[in-house]
């Protein structure tokens, strides 16, 4: 049926491969292109600057520190989410009275405007007056610089966002888990298979799939950190710099777009290598799981 | 077992909810009791004689105060969030109508070269927005679309493709192809057979899809920030504008603004729930 | 399943997709037209000022209502988030033409607004409607002119401002507090006048277990808050960020005066509340306003809040000062009009900035929250002193007030200062290493510039 449809096909996919063409392409491109120059935000006549931009990208150590940072972050944001989101869906995967309830009462952190919330979690790690440390401080307890310290904003800004994103990793593995079909559990109870056993051998392997897209969607969010290192810390913070915050220095505070695209560029050769990798790996595992 | 289980959700329920109970108590307080070095835990109707007391007045101050022009800004945060509102909503509705009809493409007809599309349209997710900001704000100045809603509506719009694409995909290959040709048979062309076989059947996928574009364009930051001077400013970047202020922080104007401002988003998962646990899998896993 | 249904939801979903093409035109539509409307209708005349948000601009927006009273001229102040202003208003000079006439831009950007020809040249014009004897040769110096001192003017005094001190006047005024005090350290308690009295004050009051606590000064790592902070100590302690005749680092900063200020910044940092090593003006005030903080260091513009909400309690003071000198970190803004407007435009711009800049009209602006003058005689007069208990400190604060770099790349300038000097605060590297690798970083950036003579 498809031969004789040629001009639906094309009417439906091609609106959004145009636009996708001329916001994400041409940008790239162009990107390319500024990057060889020492075009600024403002003023006109930027010439061709040869690969100087990318000599300051690899010679900076803060470029290199923004990119292992982005890095460390996605890992420990990602690993933990799932980690924790998969335990809570595990728990939750019973039904009980409210259970309706207290789900939708769990996700209402990935809700919220990371903006503004990251905003808010300013007056909650307040070193000061913060609930957090006056309660710390009514238990005896060391009162850490939640927001301050240098070794500890980083990970401040991680728990915000692991705060954030749990909910999401627990709502798609209760899917995952609610999807699995009953049978399966019966016959495994038949053979007598114990707890462990059906976990390792049934639930883990029929929710990866699932939970694999979710890893996928969670990880490409935090490689864009940006909302909440601009609410905590702002973006010339040497020791939260992400790489979005470091383009969004380089390139609206300091105005060096050149440099600025230079990076962009290396940051996207990273990403299109991971995003392969990743994808590849995805595909093998969605193609071998097959109907049960 | 079943005590470990209750374990987990009770310990994760009170650390999910605790800090949202906080922006809810901070919200009924005055300014003072929200930088307070006693902390101010329970609301009272009346003020209490000692200063270091763990009550608070209770006032709906910030409520009312949200109506207020705040100290420099241009409106109230209500003009704010009419312009989240129409970005918002608008650019959902278009990032699903054309995610589900490019994904109906692609899962019904041989399109070449349809693997490596589907790849480019998934790797635009990856790209860290901020990396095409200079390419964009410049063709938004030749276009005229800086500080205009439709800017940012088409952004979003955007953003949001890929996800909608490969949402959509997943719920569209789980349709059994028997639908259409079954409508074709009764004389259907093949546009009436997708609006009105194929979609009905959708609508728990595109009900899902929704929530995340939703979510993710109603809480935009960058691009509000970057993009827009004054013409059509979001409540997130009205929000982070407010840092700096001469009179400090209105931290309970924050916190019921933060209140309302998610308020949509709960009421329209609420009301997509069921669907939400059931479209979750991405279509995955096969039934 | 049946058909009917599918089919009206099928209608419903039609009708959605209509009307979003036609909110999406008629958005983009609606928003074209606005500036079309006001240029259509040429008989109403009216200029656009940016500044951020703050009270200022409030004021500056009734002035501007009085303008029209008397011109016809309507007066738009557009207020933009301040923590993105900076960004927003260099993306419009990227532009063809900027939606402001007038942009009230921080002392900072007058290199950039400057050599890039992004300010209109003032120098000329405003000679003839204002005399210039009559505004501060420091705010001149600062805000308007560039290079310093050259006498080529890129912006008229808009809103003056400097670093000084609001401390609690009732425990400096307790008497149980000034007879211990006076048993501890052998002087009277008093406003300090010197760093070392200051830190001895601040020590005084610091008493965390009671929840008070000495003193906080601006110290974020953000866009400028650290560096506008130490600043104040470190030309009081004979340090320089650079030669003022040859833009030279080396030598200026990496020395032995400077390190000993940032070090005394430091220990000033442990005497404040916890995480005083990283608070923007906001937590510095905030720190004040619970009532937990003795002694702040802030710009005066804020200083008209605390007083409202503290009345006779609080008092102000100028910076201290060691060994005689004393400088106050300058703070402000300046006027300036945009090239990327029309002549005509640029006319109506400069008939704002007349009017603004005469004296009476000044004497209103000073009413007006937080408005700040360089205008000498309003300064000088002692009806502006007695006006308030803010404005005696501010006019002495005027006469010693000095400002960071206004080259073009004074970005990336403050950005490296606020990272090393941040290292040296937080004792991530040694202050004589910190001060010594932003001197090398700064002389990059300058030459890189062509800047370094």
């Amino acid at each position: 049926m498809a031969k004789t449809d040629g001009g639906m096909k094309w009417a439906l996919v091609a609106p959004v491969l145009l636009l996708l063409i001329t916001f994400n392409v041409f940008p790239l491109l162009y990107n390319i292109v500024l990057s060889f120059t020492n075009a600024e935000l403002v003023g006109s006549g930027s010439r061709t600057v040869g690969g100087a931009n990318y000599g300051r990208v690899f010679a900076d150590p803060q470029f290199a520190g923004a990119l292992r940072r982005t890095a460390l972050f996605v890992t420990c944001a990602v690993g933990a989410e799932l980690l924790l989101g998969f335990s809570v869906a595990l728990a939750l995967q019973r039904a009980f009275r409210g259970k309706q309830a207290v789900v939708t009462a769990l996700l209402v952190p990935m809700m919220l405007s990371p903006a503004v919330i990251g905003l808010f979690w300013n007056l909650i790690l307040n070193g000061n007056y913060g609930i957090v440390n006056q309660t710390l401080g009514w238990l005896g307890l060391p009162q850490p610089q939640w927001t301050t310290d240098r070794d500890l904003k980083f990970w401040s800004i991680l728990a915000i966002d692991i705060w954030m994103w749990t909910p999401f990793m627990m709502l798609i593995s209760l899917a995952g888990l609610g999807a699995i079909p009953p049978s399966i559990y019966e016959a495994a109870e038949i053979d007598r298979a114990g707890r462990l056993r059906v976990f390792f051998k049934i639930t883990l392997p029929m929710a990866a799939p699932v939970l694999a897209l979710a890893v996928l969607f969670r990880a490409t969010d935090a490689l864009k950190q940006f909302d909440l290192v601009m609410a905590v810390t702002g973006p010339n913070d040497s020791s939260t710099q992400t790489v979005s915050t470091l383009i969004y220095q380089i390139v609206f505070r300091d105005g060096k777009v050149g440099l600025g695209a230079a990076f962009a560029c290396v940051v996207l050769v990273v990403v299109v290598a991971l995003a392969t990798v990743f994808t590849r790996q995805l595909d093998r595992l969605r193609s071998s799981e097959g109907a049960p | 077992m079943k005590y470990l289980r209750f374990l987990i959700i009770i310990g994760y329920g009170a650390v999910a909810t605790l800090p949202l109970l906080w922006v809810v108590l901070s919200s009924m307080k005055h300014r003072a009791d929200t930088i307070s070095l006693h902390a101010k835990v329970v609301p009272a109707p009346t003020a209490p004689a000692d200063p270091a007391s763990i009550t608070f007045e209770a006032t709906a101050e910030a409520w009312r105060d949200l109506a207020a022009v705040h100290a420099g800004a241009q409106a109230s945060f209500w003009h704010y969030l009419a312009n989240s509102i129409i970005i918002g909503v608008l650019s959902t509705i278009a990032s699903l109508a054309l995610g589900t009809a490019c994904a109906y493409g692609f899962s019904r007809f041989r399109i070449p070269g349809s693997g490596d599309w589907l790849f480019f349209i998934l790797s635009t997710r990856f790209l860290p927005p901020l990396a095409v900001v200079v390419p964009v704000l410049m063709m938004y100045r030749e276009l005229d679309l800086q500080g205009t809603h439709a800017g940012l509506i088409l952004l979003y719009t955007i953003f949001n493709l890929s996800l909608s694409v490969w949402l959509m995909k997943g719920f569209l290959d789980e349709i059994p192809r028997a639908f259409e040709e079954a409508a074709l048979v009764d004389g259907y062309t093949r546009w009436q057979a997708f609006l009105r076989v194929v979609l009905p059947e959708a609508r728990t996928g595109m009900a899902v899809t929704a929530v995340f574009c939703i979510i993710s364009a109603w809480n935009e930051y960058g691009f509000a920030m970057t993009l827009n001077s004054s013409g059509a400013i979001t409540v997130p970047a009205y929000f982070a504008g407010l840092q700096g202020n001469i009179d400090g922080m209105p931290w309970p104007q924050i916190a019921a603004g933060a209140l309302v401002f998610v308020a949509p988003i709960i009421i329209f998962t609420i009301c997509t729930r069921k669907n939400l646990l059931r479209g979750m899998t991405f279509g995955t896993i096969k039934q | 399943m049946t058909m009917p249904t599918a089919f009206r939801r099928n209608c419903y979903l039609l009708l959605i997709l209509g009307a979003l093409l036609g909110a999406v035109s008629s958005c983009n539509k609606e928003n074209k037209e606005k500036p079309g409307d006001a240029a259509a209708d040429k008989s109403a005349k009216s200029i656009v000022i940016w500044w951020f948000q703050w009270a200022p601009a409030d004021g500056l927006a009734e002035l501007g209502k009085e303008f029209q009273a008397e011109t016809g001229i309507a007066v738009n102040v557009e207020q933009i988030p301040l923590s993105s202003y900076q960004d927003k208003v260099f993306l419009e000079f990227g532009g063809a033409r900027t939606r402001f006439d007038i942009v009230v831009g921080d002392s900072q950007w007058i290199g950039r607004g400057a050599t890039k020809g992004l300010f209109v040249d003032l120098t000329d014009w405003f000679k003839s409607v204002v005399d210039l004897n009559t505004i501060h040769p420091r705010a001149a110096k600062y805000l308007c002119e560039y290079p310093e001192g050259s006498g080529r003017w890129f912006a008229a005094p808009c809103e003056t401002d400097a670093v000084g001190v609001a401390y609690r006047k009732d425990w400096f005024d307790d008497a149980a507090e000034r007879v211990q005090f006076k048993k501890k350290y052998g002087r009277e308690l008093a406003v300090p006048a010197t760093w070392d009295e200051f830190k001895q004050t601040a020590e005084f009051f610091h008493r965390p277990d009671q929840k008070r606590y000495g003193c906080a000064m601006p110290s974020d790592r953000e866009y400028d808050g650290l560096t506008m902070g130490v600043q104040n100590l470190l030309w009081a302690f004979g340090g320089r960020w650079h030669s003022e005749e040859n833009n030279n680092v080396k030598g200026f900063l990496d020395t032995p005066a400077s390190a000993a200020a940032v070090d005394f910044f430091r220990d000033l940092t442990k005497l404040g509340p916890k995480g005083a090593e990283r608070l923007n003006y906001g937590q510095v005030l905030e720190s004040f306003t619970n009532g937990s903080t003795a002694m702040i260091l802030n710009y005066f513009a804020f200083f008209p809040g605390i007083y409202k909400q503290f009345g006779e309690r609080v008092g102000f003071a100028v910076v201290p000062g060691k060994d005689g000198k004393r400088v106050a970190s300058l703070g402000g803004q300046g006027m300036s009009i945009s090239t990327k407007i029309p002549p005509e435009q640029q006319e109506l711009a400069k008939k704002f900035i007349a009017w603004f800049s005469q004296r009476k009209i000044q004497e209103k602006w000073i009413t007006k929250p937080a408005g700040f003058t360089a205008n000498t005689e309003v300064l000088k007069s002692t009806a502006f002193r007695a006006q308030t208990p803010y404005n005696g400190p501010f006019a002495d604060s005027v006469e010693t007030m000095r400002d960071f770099w206004n080259v073009p790349v004074y970005n990336e300038l403050l950005a490296a200062t606020q990272r090393y000097v941040g290292m040296a605060v937080d004792g991530e590297m040694p202050t004589a290493q910190a001060l010594a690798k932003l001197a090398e970083e700064k002389e990059r950036i300058l030459t890189e510039a062509g800047l370094l003579k």
